[in-house]
């Protein structure tokens, strides 16, 4: 019997980690970047002075970039020689079925459909979330080494490259911000099925109801017996 | 009738009184007159405290034609030398003598002097060194005119002192300049350098404001476009890299580090010229070399990372417009696609069950 609230162990303790520290240093570099993209903005220079200067900013932010970096890379690393051993299943890897299911939600959204898209382990809002941050983190890591350190570019690169890193970076991250505020938030906040706080990233764990409902093909996999408990 | 007697006494009476109350002032052009008899003498001089001659002459001529003439009295900037013989003051050097007529145009130019008390000039004065220009040092005393008619009079007054960098100046675009039509156009020492509160080459706050300091004149469309330069030098610069961080900090703080380049620092200072001087820093063969003074071990190619001043375009760093473009396809593309997603799904779940 399924017992009301029961959990289930959706992320392992080195993936709530992984989460707590990406989402500290994105946000420590939004706070450093932005008031260097937007250096004319009027709250922008006092806030630089604030916090201890151009320099200081300027440190904190390639410091917290290349934290990021080294995060991506152990992460990536992990993950291909998991994958490549076998130790891991390659459940955010996208499929044929995303493309489906992306599909048929928005027929649902429609209304030209009432049957829902039904979800593996992620859902292909997820994978377009997990695979936009690893190929953003890898524009954002490279342009923003090219920026740091423009004179060892140009040792190997042609130099025209520095101030498309620049525009490149300047954007990239723009965009990461917009999408993490607008898709991020509403998925694991404002979303009426999880508001106000989908804390499964953090606890590490997810209500048996929420897996059936939001991942049934896994809950399926999960669970045999309930399935046929229920269908007879 | 008692009266009017009393009235008569009162109005006649008390004004003799007055008028032999005041010392009898002579009129301006007999005071100066008088004065003129013993000060127009070219040899006329005084022994300062240091041994040093003191000249008293007043070139009488210079008076009457100065922007003070028919305005002043000599006793309005020489209080008490209408006494006669006039009382001793000690001077004990000819810096000394001349400072102490400062107080005396400070009594109708008082917000000119309250600036001069900000400046490096009166910094240095403070400290006791010698030499170092008050008011009539720049403006003269007796003879004193507009200062800066003609403008290159400005030019010739700093000259005085500061002779090695007025000869790197003269040599300039804008020192030539000043020699030519565009005399009205080129700034001289004091359009950058201000003139009463002016600032040391050392004050960081003015050496950070550079730009403010050059854009004034080169962010100016119409007086860029009478010598065919671009009026958006500015803009570009503040885009970029190095401009930001002048803008978002001081750009030389107190440690005397070089945080970014300031115009001055790829351009030249005094010794400034045309970008297609050959001697121009920023000539396209002379730039690595000025990149370098901060991007230590630049190689030749490194100057083609920056973008000239220029917008990005297809003729012009076409990789860096090409980038631009696609990022302002992609971006909204992005963004919208995710926002109709979000209120789709809020729609269907909430208000189309």
């Amino acid at each position: 019997m399924t017992q009301a609230g029961e959990q289930v162990q959706r992320f392992t303790t080195r993936q709530r980690l992984e989460h707590v520290a990406v989402m500290s240093l994105f946000i420590l570099l939004a706070v450093t970047g932005f008031p260097q993209k937007y250096y004319d903005f009027p709250l922008s220079a006092p806030f630089v002075q604030a916090v201890g200067g151009i320099g200081a900013v300027r440190l904190v932010h390639r410091l917290a970039g290349i934290a990021f970096g080294l995060l991506s890379a152990v992460h990536l690393g992990s993950v291909v020689w998991g994958a490549a051993t076998h130790r891991i299943p390659l459940s955010m890897v996208p499929t044929r079925q995303d493309f489906r299911d992306a599909l048929q939600t928005l027929r649902y959204y429609l209304r030209l459909t009432d049957r829902k898209a039904l979800f593996d382990r992620f859902d292909y809002r997820e994978k377009f979330e997990y695979w936009g941050l690893m190929a953003g983190g890898l524009i954002m890591t490279s342009t923003g080494l090219v920026l740091y350190l423009p004179v060892l570019t140009a040792r190997f690169l042609p130099a025209e490259l520095i101030p498309v890193a620049k525009v490149a970076h300047s954007n990239e991250g723009l965009l990461a911000f917009l999408t993490v505020i607008v898709w991020h938030l509403y998925n694991v906040h404002l979303a009426p099925e999880v508001f106000p706080f989908n804390k499964s990233i953090f606890t590490g764990n997810i209500s048996r109801e929420h897996l059936k409902e939001h991942h049934t093909l896994e809950y399926q996999r999960l669970f045999p017996d309930e399935e046929e408990k229920e269908a007879s | 009738m008692r009266v009017p007697r009393a009235v008569a006494l009162l109005v006649l009476c008390p004004w003799p009184v007055v008028a032999f109350a005041q010392p009898a002032v002579p009129p301006p052009a007999q005071e100066i007159e008088e004065c003129l008899g013993c000060h127009g003498d070219p040899g006329l001089t005084m022994t300062l405290g240091d041994g040093s001659l003191q000249a008293l002459h007043v070139d009488g001529e210079a008076l009457a034609k100065s922007v003070h003439a028919g305005q002043l009295r000599c006793t309005d900037c020489h209080p008490g030398m209408a006494e006669l013989p006039h009382p001793e003051r000690a001077r004990r050097n000819p810096t000394e003598f001349a400072a102490g007529f400062r107080e005396a145009c400070k009594a109708c130019h008082f917000e000119t002097y309250t600036k001069l008390l900000d400046s490096s000039h009166f910094a240095l004065q403070a400290r006791g060194v010698e030499g170092v220009p008050g008011c009539i040092e720049c403006h003269g005393s007796h003879g004193v005119m507009d200062p800066s008619t003609p403008r290159t009079q400005v030019s010739d007054t700093c000259a005085a002192c500061h002779s090695e960098v007025a000869e790197r100046y003269g040599a300039s675009v804008h020192g030539r300049g000043l020699q030519g039509k565009a005399a009205g156009d080129v700034p001289v020492c004091t359009d950058c350098h201000r003139s009463h509160d002016l600032a040391g080459p050392s004050d960081r706050s003015w050496l950070s404001r550079t730009h403010e300091v050059c854009g004034s004149c080169h962010g100016d469309k119409g007086r860029m476009e009478r010598y065919g330069l671009s009026a958006d030098v500015m803009q570009t610069y503040l885009a970029d890299f190095h401009g930001a961080t002048a803008t978002l900090g001081q750009a030389r703080p107190e440690d005397g580090t070089r945080v970014t380049a300031l115009c001055t620092d790829c351009h030249g200072v005094h010794d400034i010229a045309r970008v297609d001087d050959p001697k121009s820093p920023v000539l396209r063969a002379n730039l690595a070399k000025t990149c370098r003074k901060c991007h230590e071990g630049a190689t030749d190619d490194f100057p083609a990372a920056w973008m000239s001043h220029y917008e990005p375009s297809w003729e012009r760093a076409p990789l860096v417009y090409a980038t631009k473009l696609f990022y302002k396809v992609l971006v909204p593309f992005i963004i919208g696609g995710l926002v109709l997603q979000v209120l789709l799904h809020f729609w269907r779940v909430v208000v189309n069950r």
